[in-house]
């Protein structure tokens, strides 16, 4: 449970093969080794380089230095520049034993040092918990961390550590900025904006683009001279497509922005599936601002543009063209058969508005019908805001800094509403907002509703807790066993728990890594960048349906249904869906998939874009399904020795056996490399293969060489390939998955790494998970309920 | 800080490509340079995984990094002929590294590149970089205080950041990685008017005291541990007031202008080449501006596993991810592959301090009072000594250049700060674990 990235620095050698965890006694184990070995040149005679041995401390916890010098003794002694060579060395045994000893010693001074005692740790809010509390409590759905720099990760791979989750200035000053951005569009002054409406029903030329029937390269384009620059527009389109045989559903997709040339600054909505053959009418909704718009007064190019373009050749298998440096070829000459849409009509419509003023700026904008005192009605604005932004019931007193600012800027701005403007910006900086404050003692104390309540939307919504939440909590009704578990089952089944299931799959299974992979066209040359998200999509939608149907954890090592959308189902070579939403498709042993070990997200992430990386899949088995990370190579590894000119001719199976022919290699690799070797079927594109491209070394070309999933994981069992490794993992790791998984939930539901002290706590939390059945939902609930989760 | 007023009209076109303005901004603003202290800049430019190095006489041996001899004769070998035409600004440095990350993992250097520091406790907290210690003290006189840059942006997680610069608390710097926002940071008009504005920052001035006067009494009711994460928010807090503070006082100058037109701002992690182009004219922006004089660029972190650089040689066409080109050195081909890549990040390089060369500046060029660092924190992947470093610039700044030297171990790579700061205007005896200055490159 160390994390990974530590054991790296502290102990740079490795994961000791079968420690027993029994306690070591210094006087009669290891006092005797150095005694042998060491003393002659480092004891009471001689203290070659300043160094005794015989006296030096082994109270690592208080004294630092000697816990420094013997961590300097194992690098000695790993590296085998101790003993000298005149001397007689260490037995394989005495060192591992030696340098085991020091290492444990290491790790207890790390836990100690590290401990938080169980507790959860002071967090602000992260970006993308940011941007759903500012939409929910604004109600204005914006981009409001567009400028923010990005998160880092936990050492564990999670986006909400609240030691990890650094506070800046920079990053104050964009909290700043957005409160200001948001506020300004929140509380309206003056009379409705004008409505501005345009319908289009002929596409404008724009050199041999522009039609009313959208195909692969054929657009629907319209261009505004007048337009709205705020507020909430609408495009209403009516089309209908025209099918193809063997492919699915055109895809209408609509994008704002100027200049009409190949660098033009757009930005699209969301494509939406064309279902029917007969005339429809869809409604694109969004707000402006957030489309890149000309500049009013000095734009080179004036005027707003509309596209409406068909999305359906996004990820299909393209005709190839030039790619890079690869070789270009021409496409096919005539129509590609790709179904189309065929446009009637289009009309733009905005702003728009429900009512005036609208009922998010009425929200906020509580003023009494009077309007006499200006400072009563900013108190009763701001107790009723700061209660929402900060998630609790609010007094009078509390309100007092907030009402000074205002009082004090109230005479230097034009208007009430620009005063309290940026009066609610400064409770948007304040600290009760940003972070999830829970006041604490010396000792544990259970939860207060508040902070249950923000606990439980964190978790499932990554957002504020709704107005439900909140009265619950003010009437202290939350903490009831029966109302509590009531709403953990409302939150699950509601959607904004989407949230939890893309964000806790994304940080869990690591599908950033499909982002980090380039795959090389020249080995893979039918390769269409935007599968990768489709590839994400299936494993964020088989986590979803794993959650909501109630399904075993289990699915996720092997299954008998995954998750498509046609491009991807087309990938993979499956008949499936014919649209871009995700559908459960039934899966048959030789289609070879089932489980996450078999998704695109975790082949290609893990792979290098030519081929296959069995390290790399094989590390990230150990750490996200198993919980059992390998350290990190150790400083000063030598490289694989290629000298072999053959090298290159080698299966990478083979190459890695010659790494392992290497002992301080071997000491980590004989209990990684197993487990990605029987995945060697499965290429850098995620597609199940017969032999293996490898570009020859002299000439050019590729050659083929074969697939050979055998390995022999660690204790002993012989698998060959993917059905073998998921047979292994199902009958004899599902505990160790289990608590693995287990883990990883709780650890993202409380916001901090997870300690030697929480080990009862997993255990408990995973035999209740596995009498379960391993149910996922069942599980949330068993989280929730979990004494950490519901105590500061 | 006083500041003569503008002589230049409002609108000044910088061209983004060229540099259209003979002289650089202050001067033509007026600023007095007899008075006015001369600017001197330091710039620190970090590359991933370290180089190609081949034995001599294998295949390959043409892309070893280092020269293979040393003194001023050296010849360059290939990935580093782009830098003959600079030949007499650079001096090329072999041997060098921080004494306290030869210890570490070999993926765990690149935080220490600029701070020497021994990563301490649970939270391997760091300490101060060179550029922060430097912007702390000289930083006065421009709109920017230090300009943190890197590809992956923000602070990324302790012993892979993706920033080379930490405060004096050791907290990392975040860094800005996309060029729109760098871009208009540094040169973005404003749409709102002076005084609202200037109104703006009063507000801001005045509710970052009240917040942080309450935010005291919050911080009395938290735990002990809460409290060291909340003391985080406090300094931050204080530091965003001096940063409005700044802002007030250069409201009445105009920001650069700048025409964007060559800049590729919309350059991302799937354009590689002209996002490390674009970040490069915007550092040579920012320095011709006299915007900041103290800036840092991470090229990619080590954590392959999180670093979005990663894939970058892959999509230029260089066949592999920087990690595998690093790991894959000695295979056959290896060094050829790795090397190609060390060429191309040091033509982009060469394409910078060729820009700030033919830039002139008080009788110099901007090359002439900038210090240029550029370099990695491994020799090649895992190893942790031996770091590939190029000096460029500063010469009329007291460095003296045109050789190639090698150190030996007992020389720590702080000993050139040392030197460094020392003809920055920052006189100071000791960095972290230095033993003394550099004779070899001074005058």
């Amino acid at each position: 449970m160390i994390p990974r990235r530590l054991k790296s620095l502290i102990l740079p050698m490795f994961l000791l093969p079968g420690t027993s965890h029994g306690a070591i006694d210094f006087k009669t184990q290891v006092y005797p080794i150095l005694e042998a070995h060491c003393f002659k040149c480092h004891g009471e005679k001689k203290q070659k380089g300043d160094l005794r041995l015989d006296t030096l401390s082994t109270d690592f916890l208080n004294d630092r230095a000697a816990a420094e010098t013997w961590h300097d003794i194992r690098d000695v002694l790993n590296l085998g520049e101790m003993p000298p060579e005149d001397e007689e060395s260490l037995s394989f045994d005495e060192l591992q034993f030696l340098t085991g000893w020091i290492t444990k010693k290491i790790d207890s001074v790390i836990e100690a040092k590290k401990r938080t005692e169980g507790r959860v740790v002071l967090r602000r809010l992260n970006r993308n918990e940011y941007q759903n509390t500012m939409r929910d409590l604004l109600g204005i759905e914006m981009d409001y961390v567009k400028n923010f720099p990005p998160e880092g990760l936990s050492e564990d791979g999670f986006r909400n550590d609240g030691s990890a989750l650094l506070m800046s200035d920079l990053q104050l000053e964009y909290y700043l900025e957005a409160a200001r951005k948001g506020l300004a569009k929140a509380i309206v002054t003056g009379p409705k904006p004008k409505t501005f409406e345009q319908k289009f029903e002929k596409t404008v030329k724009d050199k041999n683009r522009g039609s009313n029937f959208l195909d692969q390269d054929q657009q629907f384009i319209a261009k505004l001279t007048e337009y709205p620059s705020e507020g909430e527009i609408l495009i209403r389109a009516k089309v209908r497509a025209k099918f193809v045989q063997g492919r699915g559903y055109p895809q209408l997709r609509a994008a704002i922005g100027y200049r009409a040339d190949t660098r033009a600054p757009r930005e699209f909505f969301k494509p939406i599936d064309v279902t029917s053959e007969d005339w429809q009418v869809f409604e694109i909704r969004g707000r402006i601002e957030n489309f890149p718009l000309p500049s009013k007064t000095q734009s080179k190019f004036p005027g707003l543009l509309i596209w409406l373009d068909n999305a359906y050749a996004e990820g299909r298998d393209k005709p190839l063209k030039a790619r890079g440096k690869g070789k270009k070829q021409k496409l096919p000459k005539g129509p590609l058969n790709y179904p189309q849409i065929e446009v009637e009509s289009m009309k733009f419509i905005g702003p728009i508005f429900d009512q005036w003023p609208p009922a998010y700026h009425s929200r906020i904008l509580i003023r009494s019908k009077t309007r006499t005192d200006e400072n009563t009605d900013a108190r009763t604005i701001l107790k009723h805001f700061m209660s929402r932004a900060f998630r609790r019931s609010i007094s009078q007193e509390e309100t007092e800094p907030y009402l000074r600012f205002f009082k004090s800027t109230r005479p230097k701005m034009p208007s009430f509403e620009d005063t309290i403007r940026e009066t609610l910006a400064m409770v948007l900086i304040s600290p009760e907002f940003l972070y999830l404050l829970e006041p604490s003692g010396a000792s544990k104390r259970p939860l207060s509703d508040w902070e249950l309540a923000s606990r439980l939307s964190y978790f499932l919504w990554s957002s504020m807790p709704d107005s439900r939440l909140l009265r619950l909590a003010r009437d202290g009704e939350l903490s009831d066993p029966e109302i509590f578990n009531k709403e953990v089952t409302r939150m699950i089944t509601d959607k904004r728990s989407w949230h939890f299931v893309e964000q806790f799959a994304d940080q869990w299974l690591d599908l950033g890594a499909l982002q980090r992979v380039a795959i090389n066209p020249n080995y893979y040359p039918k390769f269409d960048e935007s599968l990768k998200d489709s590839m994400r999509g299936e494993t964020i939608h088989f986590f979803g349906e794993l959650l909501q149907k109630n399904l075993s954890a289990l699915n996720i090592l092997d299954s008998n249904f995954t998750m498509l959308n046609e491009p991807l189902a087309k990938h993979y070579g499956l008949a499936g869906p014919r649209g871009s939403t995700f559908e459960r498709v039934a899966l048959k042993p030789t289609d070879h998939r089932g489980g996450v070990l078999t998704h695109g997200s975790f082949l290609l992430g893990n792979s290098t874009g030519e081929d296959s990386h069995p390290v790399k899949r094989a590390v990230w088995i150990l750490d996200r399904l198993l919980d059992n990370p390998p350290a990190d190579p150790p400083p000063d590894v030598p490289n694989l020795d290629s000298t072999d000119p053959n090298f290159a001719k080698l299966s990478v199976r083979d190459q890695l056996a010659e790494h392992r022919k290497s002992v301080s290699c071997n000491e980590c690799h004989r209990g990684i490399d197993p487990w990605g070797i029987p995945l060697e079927s499965f290429g850098a594109d995620g597609l199940w293969r017969e032999h293996i491209l490898r570009k020859k070394t002299k000439g050019k070309g590729m050659m083929k060489l074969p697939v050979l999933p055998q390995a022999t994981l660690p204790g002993g069992s012989a698998v060959t390939g993917i059905a073998d490794l998921k047979k292994h993992l199902t009958e004899n790791k599902k505990e160790q998955f289990a608590e693995a998984f287990v883990s990883k939930i709780l650890t993202y539901a409380l916001g901090r790494r997870l300690e030697l002290v929480d080990k009862k706590v997993i255990k408990e939390l995973t035999s209740k998970f596995i009498a379960s059945d391993y149910r996922i939902k069942e599980l949330i609930h068993i989280v929730v309920a979990s004494e950490p989760f519901l105590s500061k | 800080m006083s500041r003569k007023s503008c002589h230049l009209p409002r609108r000044t076109f910088l061209n983004g490509m060229g540099a259209s303005l003979a002289l650089p901004f202050l001067e033509c603003m007026g600023a007095d340079t007899a008075t006015t202290s001369r600017p001197k800049r330091f710039c620190g430019i970090y590359f991933p995984y370290g180089v190609s190095l081949p034995k001599k006489k294998s295949e390959g041996s043409e892309w070893q990094w280092f020269p293979d001899t040393t003194g001023r004769d050296f010849q360059f070998n290939k990935s580093l002929q782009c830098l003959e035409t600079l030949r007499k600004h650079v001096s090329i440095l072999g041997g060098l590294s921080h004494p306290n990350g030869r210890k570490i993992g070999g993926h765990d250097t690149a935080d220490i590149f600029l701070t020497a520091a021994q990563l301490k406790g649970g939270q391997l907290k760091n300490s101060i970089s060179l550029d922060q210690m430097l912007a702390a003290k000289l930083g006065d006189d421009t709109r920017f205080r230090s300009l943190s840059l890197s590809v992956d942006g923000g602070v990324g997680e302790a012993t892979r950041s993706s920033t080379l610069s930490f405060t004096g608390t050791g907290q990392p710097v975040p860094a800005l990685h996309n060029p729109r926002i760098i871009y208009n940071r540094l040169f973005g008009k404003e749409d709102k008017t002076l005084l609202s504005r200037r109104q703006e920052l009063q507000n801001s001035d005045h509710m970052l005291d009240l917040v942080l006067e309450h935010s005291k009494s919050v911080r009395r009711k938290l735990g002990k541990q809460d409290q060291e994460k909340f003391d985080e928010y406090l300094q931050s807090v204080r530091q965003i007031e001096q940063r409005v503070e700044r802002s007030e006082k250069w409201l009445d100058v105009p920001k650069p202008q700048i025409d964007a037109s060559g800049l590729h701002l919309e350059a991302d992690d799937k354009t590689p080449g002209e996002l490390i182009k674009t970040m490069f004219d915007l550092m040579f922006l920012a320095i011709q501006t006299d915007s900041t004089r103290f800036l840092t660029y991470q090229m990619g972190n080590m954590n392959g596993a999180t670093s979005i650089a990663t894939k970058f040689p892959s999509l230029l066409g260089f066949g592999k991810s920087q990690h595998s080109l690093a790991h894959g050195w000695n295979k056959p081909g290896g060094s050829e592959a790795l090397g190609k890549w060390d060429r191309f990040r040091a033509e982009q390089l060469a394409y910078f301090l060729q820009r700030l060369q033919d830039t002139p500046e008080n009788e110099g060029t901007l090359l002439d009072h900038t210090m240029v660092l550029y370099g990695s924190s491994n020799s090649n992947t895992h190893n942790n000594n031996n770091y590939p470093l190029v000096l460029a610039g500063g010469d009329k700044l007291g460095l003296k250049h045109g050789g190639y030297h090698r150190f030996g171990a007992e020389i720590p790579l702080s000993n050139l700060f040392v030197t460094m700061m020392n003809r920055l205007s920052m006189p100071t005896a000791s960095f972290v674990d230095s033993t003394g200055e550099m004779s070899e490159l001074t005058v």
